[in-house]
């Protein structure tokens, strides 16, 4: 995913200001900025959630279609873990899995999904590799536990398959225990060709990635290696003073 | 296999596979023609100005009825509502049975269609304005007092037993606890029987107390379809105004939406409520005076033909037909409703435009009072069951759908994040909307289409007198050859089908939210 010149505006100022940059194929990033930067705004455009003012997209080389098949095609290579989860409670985790693969099936194929369960050998494989037993499968997604939940949803973006992972703040308003677990496991999942895109309010939690991007003020202002990451770059990116703070990012 | 939410929303529908076995059958050649010239006529109403003065000034007669039922039953079920409320009976006296009591009673006002008290009326006072007002401020006014003690009885009590405890008397704490509380539950119900209250009216008119309801009447009735039209788009125009003013209102005072009444919140815009309610109490009065409404006559009753002893007759009439097809029509009509709303709008869910032609549709259901839709069936299909169910359910598709459309597009929701998510994953529309917002809608839908079916049990009077079937073409006879013991069997009968069909329905919506 290539952005270039990407522009969204805000109110006063820009939430994304001329940012450009390109994600490799099986390459870990995190997000990096204060509240306010612009990270929310730029995973949202990354998952076509929002449209930028200016500036444009590319997606291996193609603009995003506007509709159609082509345009689901390209949905379908984004998966995003939403903070929230957006697991559907009134489902059994077996049908919010195959939810994923929505994109791919026929609409008939969708209602029987609500029928029967369908492809429990593929679900039943994506939940063993997140340790997950596959007697969950039957469970109503209302009766997991926090830590299941996060799992069932990371589970659901591999039943996706998607080329490219988004995931905005993930860690936040979780335990430390929990934060790192789940970060461990979504790096686990970024492999080639599949790449990463995860915004983090949190600096220390830089060990499994590749690369660094910074937002500032809807700028970006580092890309580079997180051992390429001074210190100083850091207290400069979280100076007070360049924040607005009743503005999120 | 155990059926999934977004499915059990479908499920009703399965309706539609007897339905497609059944209606060839039902149809008859004579009426294409009239049913091709009342359709064409839609696009070319009558413009005649004498005709337009008449239609108006029917309208006129229509809303002020509309309003002063309304306004008459609002201060009935409040009144009513908070003597029938345990937590009043028990918080001022420590006992509850006078309040249980209240409700049993009223049971009865409520059970008897306001169609049923007009015509009852009718015969007892005479044709007058006061008539048509009365028979909606009945029934309604025991509506709303079952809503006002049902919502009372759900607050919390914590708030009043503190200022109980704090040595407050009973009434300035239960003003105080509960008052607030309870308005934007009875303001977002009150709205809305507002607009029942002018469908009502109309209603009412089809069955000749006059406005706007006995034109169309009239006009159909003469094949005059462009006078009809330009009747039908008058009283939509009305008809949406005022929905979207009520909506319009219920959002700024910070109501709960129609399918989530008790959800908690105190309101806003205190003081434009009260000056609102001022500026309502002269405008009822020029209403009153202006349609010559006389309360007082109510009083002066007509002598009626003598009461005679004959049971036996009352006895003899084919009861269980009767009760079976009404309830066969009450679940068929519930059925199309309720199902079709949800299928029309995943069949449509990839056209942003096919929203806006499903909304003029059920626009067009609400409008139409259902004995006009019956007797426009009837041009082209034999009298029935199956016509006077596919009359109740297109009307009543209307009410659903809108309320389905409003939720489904409201950004507010829980369903519209995982809508959006599944969208974004790729997932079609149809699939996005089924599985992200249907899943959370479900149980809440489905329990207002329960509630629906109770009232569409009480409206199969309506339908049953143009003919159809049922206990309402019965209490149509035995109204017209004054047979007053058939009266008051078939109107027993109507109360006990409508208060079962009430309890039934109360235990399903119990069963379907608090899971």
């Amino acid at each position: 995913m290539a952005f270039q010149q990407v522009q969204v505006a805000g109110r006063g100022r820009p939430r994304l200001d001329r940012v450009t940059f390109q994600l490799r194929a099986g390459e870990r990033v995190a997000l990096l900025g204060p509240s306010g930067s612009g990270k929310s705004t730029l995973i949202a455009v990354a998952s076509g959630l929002i449209s930028p003012k200016a500036g444009a997209i590319f997606w291996s080389g193609d603009p995003p279609a506007r509709s159609g098949r082509r345009r689901r095609r390209q949905q379908a290579a984004i998966g995003t873990l939403w903070q929230d989860l957006r697991l559907i409670e009134e489902l059994t985790v077996q049908q919010n899995l195959n939810a994923a693969r929505l994109a791919r099936w026929s609409w008939p194929r969708g209602l029987l999904n609500l029928l029967l369960p369908l492809e429990t050998e593929a679900c039943a494989a994506v939940l063993q590799r997140l340790d997950l037993d596959r007697a969950l499968l039957d469970l109503p997604v209302s009766q997991l536990s926090g830590g299941q939940r996060q799992r069932v949803a990371i589970a659901r973006l591999l039943r996706q398959e998607p080329l490219l992972l988004l995931a905005d703040e993930p860690l936040a308003s979780l335990d430390p225990r929990l934060a790192q677990e789940l970060l461990r496991l979504l790096l686990a999942q970024a492999e080639a060709p599949r790449a990463l895109l995860l915004s983090l309010h949190r600096p220390d939690l830089l060990e499994g990635f590749d690369r660094v991007i910074a937002l500032r003020s809807g700028q970006l202002v580092f890309d580079g290696a997180p051992g390429d990451l001074a210190a100083a770059d850091l207290a400069e990116l979280y100076d007070a003073d360049q924040v607005d703070p009743l503005r999120r990012g | 296999m155990r059926l999934s939410a977004p499915l059990l929303v479908l499920l009703p529908s399965l309706v539609l596979f007897p339905m497609a076995v059944l209606l060839p059958a039902l149809l008859h050649g004579g009426g294409f023609d009239l049913l091709g010239q009342f359709l064409l006529a839609a696009l070319q109403p009558s413009l005649d100005p004498q005709v337009l003065v008449s239609l108006v000034k029917g309208l006129a007669v229509t809303m002020g009825m509309a309003l002063l039922g309304w306004a008459t039953s609002l201060l009935l079920g409040v009144l009513l509502g908070i003597c029938s409320a345990r937590v009043v009976w028990s918080t001022i006296w420590g006992v509850t049975w006078p309040a249980l009591l209240i409700r049993r009673l009223l049971a009865v006002p409520r059970s008897i269609h306001e169609l049923i008290w007009g015509l009852l009326l009718l015969q007892v006072v005479g044709l007058q304005p006061a008539v048509a007002v009365a028979a909606i401020a009945l029934p309604y006014g025991a509506l709303v007092a079952r809503v006002v003690s049902d919502l009372l009885d759900a607050l919390p009590r914590a708030p009043l037993e503190a200022l109980r405890a704090g040595g407050a008397p009973a009434g300035p704490s239960l003003v105080t606890a509960l008052g607030p509380a309870l308005l934007p539950g009875l303001l977002s119900y009150g709205g809305y029987r507002l607009e029942c209250a002018l469908r009502s009216a109309t209603l009412l008119g089809v069955f000749g107390l006059g406005g706007l309801g006995t034109e169309l009447r009239l006009t159909l009735q003469s094949l005059q379809f462009q006078e009809l039209w330009s009747g039908l788009w008058l009283l939509l125009a009305v008809m949406l105004l005022l929905e979207a003013v009520v909506g319009l209102l219920r959002r700024r005072w910070g109501m709960p939406s129609r399918l989530q009444l008790s959800s908690p919140g105190v309101g806003r815009h205190g003081r434009e409520l009260v000056l609102a309610a001022l500026l309502l109490l002269p405008v009822l009065v020029a209403v009153g005076r202006g349609l010559g409404v006389e309360p007082l006559h109510l009083l002066h009753w007509q002598p009626l033909p003598p009461f005679t002893d004959r049971w036996s007759e009352a006895l003899a009439l084919p009861w269980l037909e009767l009760v079976g097809s009404t309830l066969g029509l009450t679940l068929l009509a519930a059925a199309l409703a309720v199902g079709l709303a949800p299928l029309l709008l995943l069949l449509v869910a990839p056209w942003p435009w096919g929203r806006r032609v499903l909304q003029l549709i059920w626009a067009l259901g609400r409008l139409l009072p259902p004995p006009l839709t019956a007797l426009l069936l009837l041009f082209v299909l034999q009298p029935g069951v199956i016509t006077a169910a596919l009359a109740l359910g297109f009307h009543n598709l209307g009410i659903l759908g809108r309320l389905l459309l409003e939720s489904a597009e409201s950004t507010a929701a829980a369903g519209q994040a995982r809508e959006e998510a599944l969208a974004l994953s790729g997932a079609g529309a149809r699939l996005s909307l089924l599985y992200g917002r249907f899943s959370s809608l479900a149980r809440t839908y489905l329990a207002y289409g329960a509630y629906r079916t109770d009232v569409i049990l009480r409206e199969t009077v309506v339908v049953g007198m143009v003919g159809a079937s049922g206990l309402g073409s019965q209490l149509q006879e035995a109204l017209s050859a004054f047979a007053w013991h058939q009266v008051l069997a078939l109107l027993a009968a109507y109360a006990t089908l409508t208060l079962l069909g009430e309890d039934l329905s109360d235990r399903l919506r119990r069963r379907l939210l608090n899971r």
